[in-house]
């Protein structure tokens, strides 16, 4: 987007600038710091109030990210469970994506609207209809009842993601190696598949961390015998007992992949693909 | 003859293929929306069975309505209800107002403009529990904002528990003003710029063409975020849990805490519905002002 406010005065332009950027850094970058701090703080001598920096720092909480049998169980159940998630949406999301993207429908306002409820519905009561009708399939508080549960959620983004891949690729292309006497199998393995690759990756990346970040409907369903890191997280944070430095690493381990992976989907994606699917957190 | 020999078989075949491809269609559909679709209907029909007494854990298994009785004369549930609305409505309005002036100031060419830009969007990828978290080390009891100001001898209000709500809003508002910004922006930066230097050069200052012409030329952009924020705002359950009142509670929490707590999955069910029925009107009031106000100019 370019700028259409000149001002002309230098001093006055740095000085908005300055301000601007200093109130950013405060409201949205300034507490990743703090927790940040808050993870290194020394059990033994904590960080009590009038201190702005605490006394002391150490790595204690960050080993017990591996040592404390719950949160290190907690990790490996997240990223298990983050794994098939994304496989089951690879393989439940592909067919219908390219159905939406490419061939002709008689209700795609429907299809699409459909793809979209489980993002207007509140996921809390999709928990409560679905916690329910886990418990009477005896699928409650089992892995496959939580895979099930966040494919719910996290299967849109998908669909969106790779339906906007597809609908990108020319049809010249897919004309042309159909021409030259590609069969279909050969023409998807050829020319399609690595046309739609990075939107593939950036689908499964998306996936994968919607399935991490996930709380409610895991709540709802695995509790108490599964635990992921954000259920940790809300235990930390004051659901059970308030841990505020366990909240901080358990946070960190969270946001890290996220991170990692934002970098990479804005190189690989557009803009708009991004946004569509961010749109519900 | 030929013509009047094959067309019969031609059209024979084409019919034939359409209905192949629909077949295809269907095939192809199944996995992912047929998924979709029955992980949608399943819940609701539940919901709205249980509600009613029918087909529930532990319910009576006749129709009654003693569960709508019960949260519309309840007043924890009905204050919980209202309280919902009411947190919704304010992170509405000021994640708006807020996202539209962000806006305005991004169209200033201020020197760090970009970094400004990509910096806002941190909390995008902050799922909402760890922005709880982010935004209590710093408005929190013990958080940076109480400790910087207590040398001066200035008390920090507790935003913790507060029961006003003003803390869950916050919360909310860290969160939701970015995406809100995004939206917006974007819908911006889809202005024709002709239109804008016209209004220039006819001698509107920027302050004027930011409210004269790009806010009514964003509009649509702006209410589907509002809806977007609404929506989020008024099902959230991770944050109001951990930081709400004892009284009121938000909707969810009242919800959950009915089936986890009490294993009344019968008045769970009917908040849910509720809730299902709120955020449906919402979505008409939306489509009534926004899809239908967008269609008559053109027509």
């Amino acid at each position: 987007m370019t700028a259409f406010w000149f001002i002309r005065s230098r001093r006055l332009r740095w000085l908005i600038g300055g301000i601007i950027l200093v109130g950013t850094v405060l409201v949205f970058v300034l507490p990743m710091a703090v927790a940040v701090l808050w993870s290194l703080v020394d059990p033994e001598v904590g960080w009590f109030p009038p201190d702005v920096v605490p006394s002391r720092l150490s790595l204690a909480n960050w080993r017990a990210l591996l040592a404390v049998p719950e949160m290190s169980q907690a990790f490996a159940a997240s990223f298990l469970i983050a794994t098939l998630v994304t496989g089951l949406c690879m393989l439940l999301g592909l067919p219908s994506a390219y159905a939406i993207a490419r061939r002709p429908l008689r209700h795609r306002r429907a299809i699409e609207l459909l793809v979209l409820t489980p993002l207007m519905m509140p996921s809390v009561v999709l928990a409560t209809g679905l916690g329910s009708i886990f418990i009477r399939l005896g699928l409650s508080q089992t892995i496959v009842g939580v895979v099930l549960a966040q494919t719910i959620v996290v299967l849109p983004f998908m669909i969106r993601i790779v339906t906007a891949t597809l609908t990108g690729v020319p049809q010249d292309l897919i004309d042309a190696a159909r021409n030259l006497g590609a069969t279909p199998l050969v023409m998807t393995r050829r020319v399609l598949m690595p046309l739609i690759v990075p939107g593939l990756f950036a689908g499964a990346l998306l996936a994968f961390i919607g399935s991490l970040e996930e709380f409610i409907l895991t709540f709802v369903v695995g509790m108490p015998k599964i635990q992921t890191l954000p259920m940790l997280l809300w235990a930390y944070l004051g659901g059970r007992s308030s841990i505020q430095t366990y909240a901080a690493v358990v946070s960190l381990a969270l946001l890290a992949p996220t991170l990692i992976v934002l970098f990479i989907a804005e190189r690989v994606l557009k803009q708009e693909h991004l946004a569509a699917g961010f749109g519900k957190a | 003859m030929t013509a009047t020999v094959l067309s019969p078989r031609l059209s024979h075949r084409l019919r034939l293929r359409r209905r192949a491809d629909r077949w295809i269609n269907l095939l192809l559909l199944m996995p992912g929306c047929g998924f979709l679709l029955l992980a949608m209907m399943l819940p609701i029909c539940q919901l709205a069975l249980a509600s009613f007494g029918l087909f529930g854990i532990g319910a009576v298994g006749q129709f009654t309505i003693q569960n709508y009785a019960e949260i519309s004369q309840n007043l924890l549930f009905t204050s919980a209800f209202r309280f919902s609305l009411q947190i919704a409505a304010v992170t509405t309005l000021i994640s708006v107002a807020v996202a539209t002036l962000f806006t305005a100031v991004l169209q200033i060419d201020f020197p760090g403009r970009r970094l400004v830009g990509a910096l806002y969007k941190v909390p995008l990828v902050v799922p909402s529990l760890i922005a709880a978290f982010l935004v209590l080390t710093m408005i929190g009891p013990g958080g940076m904002a109480a400790r910087v100001l207590q040398p001066f001898g200035v008390r920090w209000p507790s935003f913790l528990h507060d029961p006003s709500g003003f803390g869950i809003i916050l919360v909310l508002l860290w969160h939701n003003i970015p995406i809100t910004i995004l939206i917006v922006s974007a819908v911006a930066a889809a202005v024709p710029r002709d239109v804008i230097e016209a209004a220039r050069t006819l001698g509107a200052n920027p302050w004027r063409v930011f409210r004269r012409i790009m806010v009514p030329l964003c509009a649509p952009g702006i209410a589907a975020a509002a809806l977007l924020v609404f929506i989020d705002a008024f099902g959230t359950y991770a944050i109001p849990s951990l930081i709400g009142p004892a009284f009121p509670r938000a909707i969810s929490v009242m919800m959950t805490s009915e089936f986890l707590l009490h294993a009344n999955w019968g008045t769970a069910s009917a908040l849910g519905v509720v809730m299902i029925v709120t955020t449906a009107l919402i979505l008409v009031l939306y489509h009534l002002l926004v899809d239908r106000g967008a269609a008559r100019p053109d027509s």
